[in-house]
């Protein structure tokens, strides 16, 4: 039975059971408030119309640029700043206030500032965007290199390890799953907030624009195609990490 | 295969100057709530080359906190520790030890497990190969190279851990009661695999373990420790050659000699002293 349930086309079935039954509650109650409310049919046109006209594609790829150079950029440094702070108190001691700090601002109520100073443009969405995939990846990294069991750095010591090989052998893999796990949400941050300026500066294009472009021609149908794109997206592209993350991962014992 | 004693003491004296472990007056201190507690007092050990050592003692007698001064993972102790001459004030791959978790690294293979510890070692990178494959086939795990820990039973993973310790080839490996955490079947089948590689590899070993029988059945000698400050209070010798049948009387009536000194040890105060003390000397 359990078995069963694991098989995909099984799970596939099972996972579209929410998302159908919320399109039928929506045409149906679409009907009766038809002008606050667009019905599957109207979205379902709109998207085709999206589609054809190329404008969905474009904004898509806007926003997929934005978010992967942001995370690019954020997170290899918020890997880098983990894994010094976790191996160097000096830098702890050194960063690790003022980081900790800075991160309980969320990432939009720096758009004002940052704003001011880059002007309103890819610049300041870049920003915005690598500090949001910046700061899980730098407190995962961090937690991942200071719970390295000692018993293992002992090894080291008994094999003469220098401080890189010690970092290269021990600390680096031992820290692997939470490194992922930051990256992860890393991830899951940089999509956000991606759409998120896009939304508050809306400029160029990007599917946060479409958004707030949808909002002011009172296009119900366009805004409804565009969250789902922006679900549909955010999700494919969470699993297609989870997958890679697993494949790195396959030393450890399966988690059930 | 050697069964013969003059045969053994060829080979002990060809590997004479190694692995010749001198330990004179060792103290060691802890410091316990602010107040420096002994561990060790005054250990006086010699242990020949080639020779097999084993320690056994109750738990908090200081063995274990022996092995690691030994291995030099623990350098604050005053007296002599000396390993063929040389005073010991840090870890060295002369000295390999094996714990009593396996201490594998999990992200690794058995086999790239295995080569790690050649690292820092001056063996030719060509020959690596080769040489991290003889010691898979001496501990019985051909066949288990590309297999990480987790795919590794309790005793296969010991029986890596001690090819890992070997594949440096050390003049002294220290074993930390290395089958402590095996079942009692696992441990009688890693017992004799631990003699047969001994025997093939005549470096000297000292083990530590709270099993007297495995201490009788593998040592050369057997140095029985008591506790509260941890001492050497008896030195068994054990002569009987290698390989060793475990039904050898003398093995049995040495480990009842062995097992009345370790329990009549404590005498009536002084285990009234450790009921009294022990939960208080904790709460602190």
């Amino acid at each position: 039975m359990k078995d069963q349930l694991a098989r995909w086309p099984v799970r596939l079935v099972i996972g579209l059971v929410a998302p159908l039954l919320l399109i039928f509650l929506w045409q149906w109650q679409a009907s009766a408030h038809s002008v606050t409310f667009a019905p599957p049919v109207a979205v379902a046109s709109a998207l085709a119309e999206l589609l054809r006209n190329g404008d969905l594609l474009r904004d898509t790829l806007a926003t997929l640029q934005r978010a992967f150079t942001g995370l690019a950029i954020g997170a290899p440094l918020g890997v880098a700043a983990g894994i010094a702070m976790g191996i160097w108190k000096p830098v702890d001691r050194l960063l690790g206030p003022l980081l900790h700090a800075l991160r309980q601002v969320p990432m939009i109520g720096w758009l004002p500032l940052i704003g001011l100073w880059f002007g309103v443009g890819e610049g300041t969405e870049l920003i915005v965007v690598s500090m949001s995939a910046f700061f899980p990846s730098m407190l995962n990294s961090h937690a991942g290199v200071a719970q390295v069991e000692r018993r293992y750095l002992e090894v080291g010591g008994i094999y003469r390890f220098t401080t890189l090989q010690r970092i290269r052998f021990i600390l680096l893999p031992a820290a692997m799953p939470l490194v992922l796990t930051g990256i992860t949400q890393a991830l899951a941050f940089a999509w956000i907030s991606t759409i998120g300026t896009e939304l508050l500066t809306g400029a160029g294009s990007g599917l946060g624009v479409a958004m707030q472009t949808a909002q002011v021609q009172q296009r119900l149908d366009i805004m409804l195609v565009v969250i789902g794109v922006t679900a549909a997206l955010g999700f494919l592209i969470n699993q297609l990490f989870r997958r890679l993350r697993q494949s790195l991962l396959r030393w450890q014992p399966a988690q059930s | 295969m050697n069964p013969h004693p003059h045969a053994r003491e060829d080979l002990a004296q060809a590997a004479a100057s190694r692995g010749a472990l001198t330990v004179s007056g060792l103290d060691k201190s802890f410091d316990i709530g602010g107040k420096p507690r002994k561990i060790l007092d005054g250990i006086n050990l010699n242990v020949r080359p080639g020779e097999f050592v084993s320690i056994v003692g109750a738990s908090g007698c200081g063995k274990s906190t022996l092995l690691r001064l030994i291995a030099g993972l623990d350098t604050d102790y005053s007296g002599e520790l000396r390993l063929d001459g040389d005073r010991i004030a840090t870890t060295s791959l002369d000295r390999g030890i094996v714990f009593q978790d396996h201490r594998l690294f999990p992200w690794m293979t058995l086999e790239q497990n295995v080569e790690l510890a050649l690292l820092n070692t001056d063996t030719p990178k060509s020959r690596r190969a080769q040489i991290v494959a003889d010691h898979i086939a001496l501990v019985n795990l051909k066949g288990f190279e590309k297999a990480y820990p987790h795919q590794l039973s309790g005793g296969m993973a010991q029986r890596a851990a001690i090819a890992r310790a070997l594949v440096t080839e050390p003049k002294l490996l220290l074993l930390d009661e290395p089958l402590g955490a095996l079942d009692a079947l696992t441990r009688v089948h890693v017992q004799n695999e631990l003699q047969r590689i001994w025997m093939a590899q005549r470096s000297t070993m000292v083990m530590v373990t709270h099993d007297v029988e495995e201490a009788l059945y593998l040592g050369d000698r057997v140095i029985v420790m008591s506790p509260n400050p941890g001492r050497i209070r008896r030195i068994v010798e054990v002569d009987l050659p290698h390989p060793r049948d475990r039904r050898a009387p003398l093995l049995h009536r040495l480990k009842d000699e062995i097992l009345a000194e370790l329990t009549s040890g404590a005498d009536a105060a002084e285990s009234a002293d450790n009921l009294v003390h022990l939960p208080s000397r904790e709460a602190r």
